[in-house]
């Protein structure tokens, strides 16, 4: 009899991997009846993986670190990380009336690399303090969330403060749209397709991709409740290599619309076909009824070593947690990381298959001359940082 | 020390049906302080207007997302709130999430307060679920009906059968081939739809 394997997933392009191992067999050539369960919150998927409900879940990467350090608000599982599921897919997206401001206000930087095109927007909210106007909203997805991390780092390279000068609230991500349609928030960072819906109706402009703040930068991970995780090592190791042969399959250019299309069904993502297809195959528009542009790393699934748990990738999270004092400045990341992000689990998996994995598990990110970028591909954040963080 | 009646509770359900359900029975139990909200756009703002103590909100609701960051941000509620979880108690932990009930509470109730309200919601909240499951079953055999008596329409006017003869049929057909009877009905309803 197949091993039962419940998942919990959001509905966003970047659960494409679990979605693929179910729907092209994948989880079926390694025994596992994989049951897929489509949640509409990050808090009700942590919470039913820390009970029981499931035994694995599509997680922001944060959380996991987060249930570790105790910021659940509830004595939560341990939970172990032994995959990435992808790279990429997130944008920060305003609304037109904002774009229309930002553009007047700095036609430069809006002509710039997106990367700085917050430079705009300070000066928007420069006006508005002036003016004695209210300050802008924006939203992403949760506290944890890389979301949070890459707004807030695209506003601070600018000289914005996220605490201060915007109202930076939490949205999930199938509400986001109708949000930034009402005129509720004025901007939003959170994955696809919910930015390139927007642009398809007209009511919001791309303003960055998550490439522009930090091109390598960490999305989605492979959840598993500690206890269950030790209790099924053989498990484990099935239930990764099906998804790792999943993402290879979702990565293939010429496997994109047959994606968009498994994505788009109502039990899946269940949005519109052409919106998941101009995203999936690199070609997305960035303003309403401008023609798409070319971006072959839009969504990164595989390639780049995509499923890998690279340490380095866990620390980087867990700083942005002390830089926006959401946990203790002496919290020891160095030692918490690694009982989270499991690459050692990653090893034993894939271990005797054609998977390219990095010699070690972690890297100094964000070096555009390191050794390993031709695994890794373009690594650079908007504003050059090197990030070294040795374990 | 506060009387249990001066608890402030917020139920926060997209349902309305089941938020009324869950607001009599703590109204019934003597806590007479209960608001309820749907889904809003400034679920915060409210929430600061309302000023819970408790707050009900069904564990699937896509709005515990924001609910979430307000452990995060102090300054976005002046009283901090968490989710209620006994810890002492793995069975309630357990009801609580089959049920589909979360509840956040501010710092600083003692558990054994807030204990009953939670087992409150969790109970209204399985009574619901009852109630619907009901409905659906009713809903479900209305529809079977429906589908019985579409077949006895066709088989009477395409066959020239009686009502009797035609149920007669159908029942028949189902024994024979181990179904339901509205299952055979389906089937005939399908082929003589293909037929056009």
């Amino acid at each position: 009899m197949a091993n039962k394997v419940r998942l919990g997933f959001v509905p966003l392009v970047d659960c494409a991997i679990p979605v693929v191992a179910r729907a092209m067999g994948f989880a079926q050539q390694e025994d596992i009846d994989l049951e897929l369960v489509r949640e509409m919150s990050w808090a009700a998927i942590r919470d039913k993986l820390s009970f029981g409900m499931f035994e694995a879940a599509h997680l922001l990467a944060g959380i996991p670190i987060a249930a570790r350090l105790g910021l659940s608000g509830l004595p939560v599982q341990n939970i172990v990380v032994p995959m990435a599921l992808g790279r990429g897919g997130n944008a920060i997206t305003v609304s037109t009336q904002l774009y229309q401001r930002m553009l007047e206000a700095d036609p430069n930087a809006m002509l710039g690399p997106r990367g700085r095109s917050a430079r705009a927007l300070k000066k928007v909210i420069d006006e508005d303090k002036a003016e004695g106007r209210p300050i802008l909203s924006f939203a992403t997805v949760f506290p944890f969330s890389s979301h949070n991390y890459e707004l807030r780092y695209w506003m601070a390279a600018a000289g914005i403060d996220p605490d201060m000068d915007v109202n930076i609230g939490v949205i999930a991500p199938p509400r986001m749209f109708d949000s930034l349609r009402n005129g509720w928030v004025d901007g939003y960072c959170v994955g696809e397709p919910w930015n390139q819906r927007a642009v398809f109706h007209g009511d919001g402009v791309i303003v960055a991709l998550k490439d522009d703040i930090w091109s390598r930068s960490p999305e989605k991970v492979l959840g598993l409740r500690e206890d269950w995780a030790q209790g099924n090592p053989e498990l484990v190791s099935a239930l990764v290599r099906a998804l790792v042969r999943a993402a290879e399959w979702a990565d293939q250019p010429g496997n994109r619309v047959e994606l968009a299309h498994i994505l788009s069904e109502e039990a899946n993502v269940g949005a519109p076909f052409e919106v998941l297809k101009a995203s999936l195959s690199g070609k997305p528009v960035l303003r309403p009824g401008e023609p798409p542009i070319d971006l072959p790393d839009r969504h990164v699934f595989y390639r780049y070593t995509a499923t890998f748990p690279w340490l380095s990738q866990g620390r980087w999270i867990g700083e942005q947690m002390k830089r926006w004092r959401q946990i203790p400045q002496d919290t020891n990341l160095k030692a918490v990381i690694p009982d989270v992000f499991r690459p050692d689990l990653y090893r034993t998996a894939v271990a005797g298959l054609d998977v390219l994995v990095p010699q070690d598990d972690w890297r100094v990110e964000g070096a555009a001359d390191a050794p390993d970028r031709s695994l890794v591909g373009t690594d650079q954040f908007l504003d050059d940082t090197i990030f070294k963080a040795e374990f | 020390m506060v009387k249990l009646e001066e608890f402030n509770i917020l139920v926060i359900d997209e349902n309305p049906d089941r938020a009324a359900i869950v607001e009599r029975g703590l109204v019934e139990s003597g806590y007479t302080r209960v608001a309820r909200i749907g889904t809003s756009h400034n679920l915060v703002e409210r929430i600061q207007a309302l000023a819970p103590d408790i707050i009900i909100i069904d564990l699937e609701n896509p709005d515990r997302d924001t609910l979430e960051q307000m452990f995060q941000v102090s300054r976005a509620i002046a009283r901090p709130i968490a989710m209620f979880v006994d810890q002492s108690d793995a069975s309630m932990i357990h009801e609580a999430v089959s049920a589909g009930v979360s509840a956040y509470v501010v710092d600083g109730l003692r558990q054994d307060r807030i204990r009953p309200i939670v087992e409150m919601a969790i109970s209204r909240f399985n009574v619901f679920d009852q109630l619907r499951r009901e409905r659906d079953e009713a809903q479900a055999k209305l529809n079977e009906r429906k589908l019985i008596e579409r077949a006895k329409g066709i088989l009477m006017k395409e066959k020239g059968l009686s009502e009797e003869d035609s149920y007669a049929l159908l029942r028949k057909n189902a024994m024979k081939q181990n179904r339901k009877i509205y299952e055979i009905a389906q089937s005939v309803i399908t082929a003589f739809q293909l037929e056009f």
